[in-house]
């Protein structure tokens, strides 16, 4: 990896707040930063719950879909 | 572990799983136990597609559902949360039959967000993909708020339960 390169990927964890840094004279400290990446995963987690639950509810309409196949079914094969 | 666990009518209740593929994109997966046909049809019939996007446990106020599910046909859907109406509208893209639909989100203000749904067969069960493309990673990152206000209410929620925590602490 580049310097440049280095600097570019360090840049993008620091704006996502994945990571700290701090430079004293020529060097330049990265502390990764826990709240970030917890914050990330609470994210996708609010995010699974909602498709869980929604998705759950999806169950129970293609349920009915069956449900009301099957009828129609039987009726038709009177 | 297993993924799924016994329901109560018997039937098997999958897991969904969420994976940020990269910045700007964003994959929900789960199997349904229907057939493709069945499935698609739950996604693109406005009076089937109304009983189940809006989680009952969310108490949003879907106030109207409209889709053509048709290439260029438009989709629009507007609900009632704490007195004012919030619409989310767009156009499909892509509509193949029992496996593809592709649709835009044109309601934000950062771009247009294409959405891409795969429905596979397997064995009478279906594996829906739910694939989100950001215009922006901002975008990807205020994602949550298009699902409603549940993520700012959680937030309510997380500060009430703190200023608790801390009030029996003392």
């Amino acid at each position: 990896m580049t310097l440049t390169g280095m600097k570019n990927h360090v840049h993008v964890l620091e704006q996502a707040g994945l990571v700290t840094t701090e430079k004293v004279g020529r060097v330049r400290t990265c502390r990764l930063c826990r709240r970030g990446l917890q914050d990330e995963a609470e994210w996708i987690e609010r995010y699974r719950q909602l498709w869980s639950a929604r998705f759950d509810e999806l169950d129970m309409v293609v349920e009915n879909l069956k449900r009301r196949e099957r009828a129609n079914g039987r009726n038709n094969r009177r | 572990m297993d993924a799924t666990t016994a329901g109560e009518s018997g039937a098997a209740k999958h897991e969904t799983t969420v994976e940020r593929r990269s910045d700007r994109e964003l994959v929900v997966t789960r199997t349904v136990n229907g057939s493709a046909r069945l499935v698609f049809e739950a996604w693109t019939k406005a009076e089937l597609f109304r009983q189940w996007w809006v989680p009952r446990s969310y108490g949003l106020n879907l106030v109207s559902c409209a889709m053509d599910a048709r290439v260029g046909g438009a989709y629009r859907l507007a609900f009632l949360h704490e007195g004012s109406t919030m619409e989310f509208f767009g156009t499909y893209l892509e509509v193949t039959p029992h496996s593809r639909l592709v649709w835009t989100n044109e309601e934000g203000e950062g771009g247009t967000t294409v959405t891409t749904v795969t429905f596979d067969e397997i064995a009478g069960r279906t594996v829906v993909a739910v694939h989100d493309l950001y215009p922006s990673t901002e975008a990807a990152d205020a994602a949550a708020g298009s699902t409603g206000a549940m993520p700012e209410a959680l937030d309510q929620l997380d500060e009430l339960l703190g200023s608790l925590a801390s009030t029996a602490t003392d």
